[in-house]
């Protein structure tokens, strides 16, 4: 008999179930039905879990085999079939392919320990008493102080991840350019012209940059070193989840979660293997050869998959390891049914990706040649691709494009065409997108490959940040600044990335789960101490933030139309597109106008002189404007007329 | 006190984020007369405010500065 759990069926709460009352460590595990309302669906199953295994004989626990599956394995034998978690049998697998599904269970053997289900429970414990906690105390705070309650949300992993943010959003908003030059010279030989650059690369005095074009003015240039080289391109590894995410990100623009979204999909297709692992390995055990041969019969992948078979096999292995599944990889199997467009760029990306990883490595010529020209240096570099192996594999998700080099000896004379001096600017810090944020995550060692995705999900709906270049919003601002002031530590990878460790431990079985929770616990109640005795400067300071996002950066000003009501900017939640509308609507104003889909709004306290519309400040590009919000204004009928 | 660029809590006339800023548009400016030979205050401002890399609150710096 099998029967199927569908996610978390037993979830954490506290006692009292109160959102005014904290500090609260004193948690349980309770059915997921008590602790989400929506989750309706888990009292039945428990329900009929309870009646199977009160008649049977044996359990094997086949959840997947991570923290997460052992996690509700455990809950479940644990709770809803009796204390049967040591007894239970365990069946691992990392497809769902009915050949190693049944070899699973008929190979399913006792469990040697708990550790990695005792890590699950932990993590889940911790971070619901550091949320919950955090989250209350910052909720409440902003209820007593501005008298409305707004959920304002702090987590184990958010707090950090949300302080990078705001450290590259203040270096980003403070950043002034510093001015250099870019020389660069045009050259000629038998009719054939080229582009060398200066030598020296960044030019920061324009006397300097200007110097040297005035030397070379007149002059000729002669290559005094050409220099070719060869240079071999290992396939990349094949995919983890955080490879995968990163470049479904690149090539098609996917979220992280959405990425992970689309994976488990493929998944639970058995498509591909169990998408949640660290690996960067595929072991021989999983059967190179059954896969190429299932790849085979895909007419885009045939041909690749033929050359392969006639080979031995041996794919590329990365340096990542994860003792539970091996790296992300197609099962070779067709799909059951019509993939939707994303389903199947995600399994032509994965697809490609294993096969590049068998394909022999690529080779690239590179050529430099030095051109000296007035006593100064310029260099006219290229590459291309001699042999490209792997490249065919990864098809058009691999990049390697050509630059020649024309074909020039040690002596050669040129004549200078021109030298050109260009005005530059210093680029400010890069904004961090989904996927480079998960990859400095991944760095950090904060979060889990199973988490990181809903995490960044989590700011977006907070209100912390908004839009694809994550900008921090005020409220995200004020949190980190909040925070950093009244307890510190939460902020800091120091101590997230300390329990991430002891977690490790208890893992491996080599620290106690509760001395791991007692440490934690202290340390919370020692940050919350600070909170809670400044609830009213906490409260105010981030009510300040939240009138500044949600209050005035919406509020335009009186409406021009109606009199009575207010312009304000309002996102339509159909097509997520702004435009400024009035308060009055719903009592007959239709007074509405377009804003700029690009860019920051700002309000302005000023009113148009032509038409006493609101006047907004634009950010948008190169010079902030201001514009008038009325599209019918006299002034830009004016306009347009000349 | 609020900053008078926005509307945070402020020490003097501008906020910790305002206050940033205005150390780095008041520092780069030696280095911006180093890199152009010579260059006045003004100039320095304006070119600053329409730069495209510069930062919202550097612009805004630079905005307020040149009004004074």
């Amino acid at each position: 008999m099998v029967c199927s759990a569908q996610g978390h069926l037993y979830g954490i709460s506290d006692p009292f179930g109160e959102r005014a009352v904290y500090p609260v460590f004193d948690v349980e595990w309770y059915p997921s039905n008590l602790v989400e309302e929506k989750n309706t669906s888990a009292a039945r199953r428990i329900d009929a879990i309870r009646r199977l295994a009160g008649s049977a004989a044996k359990f094997v626990n086949a959840c997947d085999f991570d923290a997460e599956g052992e996690t509700i394995g455990f809950n479940v034998l644990r709770y809803a079939c009796g204390d049967k978690e040591t007894e239970a049998l365990r069946a691992k697998f990392s497809t769902l392919t009915k050949d190693d599904v049944l070899v699973a269970l008929r190979q399913a053997k006792p469990q040697a320990g708990a550790g990695l289900a005792r890590a699950g429970r932990t993590r889940h414990l911790i971070d619901f008493v550091w949320g919950v906690n955090l989250s209350r105390v910052l909720s409440q705070s902003v209820l007593s102080s501005g008298h409305t309650y707004r959920m304002v949300s702090m987590g184990r992993v958010q707090g950090p991840t949300l302080a990078f943010l705001v450290k590259r959003e203040t270096e980003i908003r403070e950043f002034v350019p510093l001015p250099f030059w870019r020389v660069s010279g045009k050259f000629e030989r038998n009719g054939m012209h080229f582009v060398a650059r200066y030598s020296k690369g960044r030019v920061k005095s324009k006397t300097t940059a200007e110097g040297v074009r005035d030397d070379c003015k007149g002059k000729e240039g002669v290559a005094t070193s050409v220099v070719k080289s060869t240079l071999q391109v290992s396939p990349p590894p094949p995919f983890n989840t955080g490879d995968l995410q990163k470049e479904a990100y690149r090539i098609f623009g996917f979220s992280p979660s959405r990425t992970l979204t689309i994976a488990e999909k493929l998944y639970l297709n058995a498509l591909i293997s169990y998408p949640r692992t660290s690996s960067q390995h595929l072991p021989p055990s999983i059967n190179y050869r059954a896969i190429l041969r299932g790849l085979e019969r895909f007419d885009r992948y045939a041909k690749l998959a033929k050359n392969l078979l006639e080979g031995t096999p041996n794919p590329t292995q990365g340096t990542k390891a994860d003792s539970a599944h091996p790296a992300v990889y197609p099962t070779g199997e067709a799909p059951r049914r019509h993939l939707n467009p994303p389903e199947a760029a995600v399994f032509d990306l994965i697809s490609r990706r294993f096969l590049a990883a068998f394909g022999p490595p690529a080779r690239r010529e590179l050529a430099t040649v030095r051109l000296s020209v007035g006593g100064h240096e310029f260099l006219l570099s290229g590459g291309r691709t001699l042999y490209r192996g792997w490249i065919d594999s990864y098809g058009r998700y691999a990049s390697a494009s050509d630059v020649n080099v024309p074909s020039v000896a040690e002596g050669d004379r040129f004549r200078v065409v021109k030298v050109a001096v260009e005005e530059k600017f210093e680029e400010g810090p890069p904004r961090y997108n989904q996927s480079s944020l998960l990859e400095k995550m991944e760095r950090e060692n904060i979060g889990t490959k199973a988490t990181r995705a809903d995490i960044i999900s989590t700011m977006v709906e907070r209100g912390y940040v908004e839009g694809d270049d994550m900008r921090v919003t005020d409220l995200g601002l004020a949190v980190i600044e909040t925070m950093e002031k009244y307890a510190p530590m939460i902020v800091t990878t120091k101590l997230t990335r300390a329990i991430e460790e002891k977690l490790e431990e208890v893992e491996n079985e080599v620290r106690g789960e509760a001395e791991l929770l007692r440490e934690t616990i202290r340390s919370i109640a020692q940050q919350l101490v600070g909170l809670s005795e400044n609830e009213d400067a906490v409260g105010r300071e981030i009510n300040a933030a939240l009138a500044a996002t949600v209050g005035a950066s919406y509020v335009l000003g009186p409406c021009p139309v109606c009199k009575s009501g207010q312009l304000r900017i309002i996102r339509s939640k159909k097509t997520k597109k702004r435009f400024v509308g009035c308060s009055n609507y719903a009592l007959g104003c239709r007074a509405s106008a377009p804003l700029p889909q690009r860019g920051t709004v700002r309000t302005t306290p000023k009113a148009c002189p032509h038409c006493s519309w609101p006047v907004v400040h634009v950010m948008a590009g190169r010079i902030p404007w201001r514009l008038c919000v009325n599209p019918m204004c006299p002034a830009k009928c004016e306009w347009k007329k000349a | 006190m609020k900053c008078v660029l926005c509307s945070r809590e402020a020490v003097s006339d501008l906020c910790t984020y305002h206050q940033g800023a205005k150390r780095k548009v008041e520092a780069s400016y030696r280095l911006w007369t180093e890199a152009y030979g010579e260059m006045e205050w003004k100039d320095y401002l304006d070119k600053v405010k329409r730069n495209r890399q510069t930062g919202q609150w550097a612009k805004e710096i630079a905005e307020m500065l040149e009004g004074l």
